[in-house]
């Protein structure tokens, strides 16, 4: 993931050492935590951010596992972001988990394609998943096999069926096919303009 | 009686649409409670009653529409702050402190020490200012009118002290990403804040007779909406609805940010998980807040700039943010508030993304606690989970 690569390499030095010769992490509270994890799940990737916050990189059919093994150390699932990468035709999918006892937070990433993404649900470990699920659904059209509430939450029908956090959903064109001619605040002749 | 029959056509309607104005069975209607009614705030519920007890409960929000999420990425990131404090209106500085702290680690700034007190100041008197917010809320809700109005009284000592501070009474628009947007206007600003604390240090003992030691409240409170320690953890449940079930979990103490660690104060833990038990945590912190805000005047702001000098910041329109993505939390009088932001290079943020604490329960939370409760308690039950309907429907 380009992206986060910049920043890690700039704030942390332990990480840039972990990513050359995989298995080190620093004996702190946060890489026992990674370690204690990984050799659980070998199928992840985990790393130190910096203290208090840690990171994992698991494959999108391998995230219920994940989650379920994680839950054991981390209580709470503070919340599911949703990004949505147009240009790599993915969504990314970060479970924040909150661990009161060990008070560390992991971000647990995960990649599915923009087209019919489906995850399993997070309902059955974190009973919170659900609210954050119906929001990720509402937004992102990401479908959460299991969860039986996803449908209309926040937004009207009409809006729910467009999911309008995707990048390539364009608010200005969309208000105006459904305003109209009353909507006149963008105005293209600038003549109307009401700010 | 005049013939309150609803005509067939519009049953069938509504039967269609899922509601039902004729009772299911004997005894069994549908009520919407909400958003007229003044203790939901934009906020609908919709409860299926037997009688007077609530068999179902259907959280219905979505009266906002706001979308700050999206807009924040079409504007650039100085400007959004004006946007994101928009999200929790009585505590409106707690959006602005958590952008800027994720923005800050993103772009790996060192905040200024005279900003960093500022922002510690600033967070406190905006919980101290909520406290007073919730208690007429609160007071409202089961009947006890007049600490209400004292309380809305002074909250406008604060008010009066922001206008001074940022130039705004309930938007301050002041955190921004690197410091504070202006300093503090001088030592008379620091001796009226001093004032205030102990006027309002002065008047606990009156909260405490006439609201928090009265019989009408415990009578209202004790037993209704009780949650067990598994459950809050399980639903995420944070802040004063978290430690009134015996989870010792502050940010401040769990994730130490600005100058927490270098302050005195303790954390008030209850175990009963009932209503009174949520508002006993809630007294006990507005006393600790006041407490905290007494030792930052004593410390007094370090001297030096209060804001961050980079030559990035001449061009603020254009101000681009490295690559990157960070999580920073804070706790606010409704619990864990954080925000998640990821930059792709450019100078407008490429998403954010909110953790209202009423994301938790205000939702799945509050509809469990409604099951078998009486109609008059959703008002407190409401009230005493702090649920702000904008931190869900942003």
């Amino acid at each position: 993931m380009a992206v986060n690569d910049n920043k890690v390499e700039n704030k942390v030095e332990t990480v840039e050492k972990a990513e050359e010769k995989k298995p080190e992490l620093p004996n702190t509270k946060e890489g026992r935590l990674v370690k204690e994890l990984l050799e659980k799940a070998p199928y992840a990737e985990g790393s130190v951010r910096r203290e208090k916050r840690i990171e994992f990189k698991v494959p999108a059919e391998r995230i219920h596992e994940f989650l379920e093994l994680a839950s054991e150390r981390f209580e709470m699932l503070m919340q599911i972001s949703v990004v949505d990468w147009l240009k790599e035709n993915q969504f990314e999918l970060v479970y924040q988990l909150w661990s009161v006892s060990e008070s560390v937070h992991a971000f647990v990433r995960t990649r599915v394609p923009r087209e019919n993404a489906e995850v399993p649900t997070a309902m059955d470990i974190w009973p919170v998943a659900e609210t954050y699920e119906r929001e990720a659904h509402e937004f992102f059209g990401i479908n959460f096999k299991g969860n039986p509430r996803l449908g209309p939450f926040i937004l009207e029908p009409r809006e729910y069926e467009k999911h309008p956090l995707r990048k390539d959903f364009n608010t200005l064109s969309y208000v105006k096919t459904i305003y109209g001619d009353d909507f006149d605040r963008y105005d293209e002749s600038k003549t109307n303009y009401v700010i | 009686m005049a013939n309150l029959e609803v005509p067939k056509e519009l049953r069938e309607e509504a039967r269609k649409h899922d509601m039902y104005l004729t009772p299911i069975a004997k005894d069994t209607y549908e009520l919407f409670f909400g958003p007229q009614h003044m203790a939901t705030e934009n906020f609908s519920i919709i409860l299926k009653m037997d009688g007077n007890r609530i068999e179902k409960a259907i959280v219905n929000p979505g009266f906002l529409h706001r979308g700050f999420e999206k807009l924040a990425e079409q504007r650039p990131y100085f400007t959004n702050i004006a946007l994101l404090l928009r999200i929790c209106v009585p505590e409106s500085d707690v959006p602005e402190n958590i952008y800027s702290m994720a923005v800050d680690e993103i772009v790996g700034w060192e905040v200024p020490e005279r900003a960093i007190w500022i922002r510690t100041v600033v967070l406190e008197m905006a919980r101290v200012s909520a406290w007073m917010f919730w208690i007429m809320g609160f007071g409202n809700e089961i009947g006890l009118y007049t600490p209400g109005q004292w309380a809305a009284a002074y909250r406008e000592r604060f008010m009066r002290l922001f206008e001074e501070l940022t130039g705004g009474r309930v938007y301050h628009i002041y955190t921004v990403p690197g410091g504070v947007r202006r300093d503090i206007p001088g030592d008379k600003w620091l001796r009226q804040l001093r004032d205030t604390v102990e006027y309002i240090k002065s008047k606990l003992k009156d909260f405490d007779e006439i609201l928090f030691d009265n019989y009408i409240m415990f009578e209202r409170t004790e037993g209704v909406g009780v949650m067990d320690k598994k459950f809050a953890l399980k639903h995420a449940v944070t802040g004063p609805n978290l430690r009134a079930v015996g989870v010792p979990y502050d940010v401040r103490k769990d994730d130490p940010y600005y100058l927490y660690p270098e302050l005195d104060f303790e954390v008030p833990v209850l175990k009963e998980g009932d209503s009174l038990a949520r508002v006993l945590v809630r007294r006990y912190e507005l006393e600790q807040d006041l407490y905290i805000l007494e030792q930052l005047l004593d410390m007094g702001p370090p001297s030096g700039p209060y804001m961050v000098q980079d030559p990035k910041l001449k061009n603020l329109p254009r101000f681009k943010v490295p690559a990157g993505d960070a999580y920073a939390h804070v706790e606010s009088t409704k619990g864990d508030f954080g925000a998640y932001v990821v930059s792709d290079g450019s100078h407008k943020p490429y998403r954010v993304h909110v953790r209202g604490p009423s994301q938790s329960h205000g939702v799945t939370v509050l509809e469990e606690l409604l099951k078998g409760a009486r109609l008059a308690d959703v008002p407190v039950i409401l009230k005493t989970l702090d649920n702000c309907p904008p931190d869900i429907d942003r």
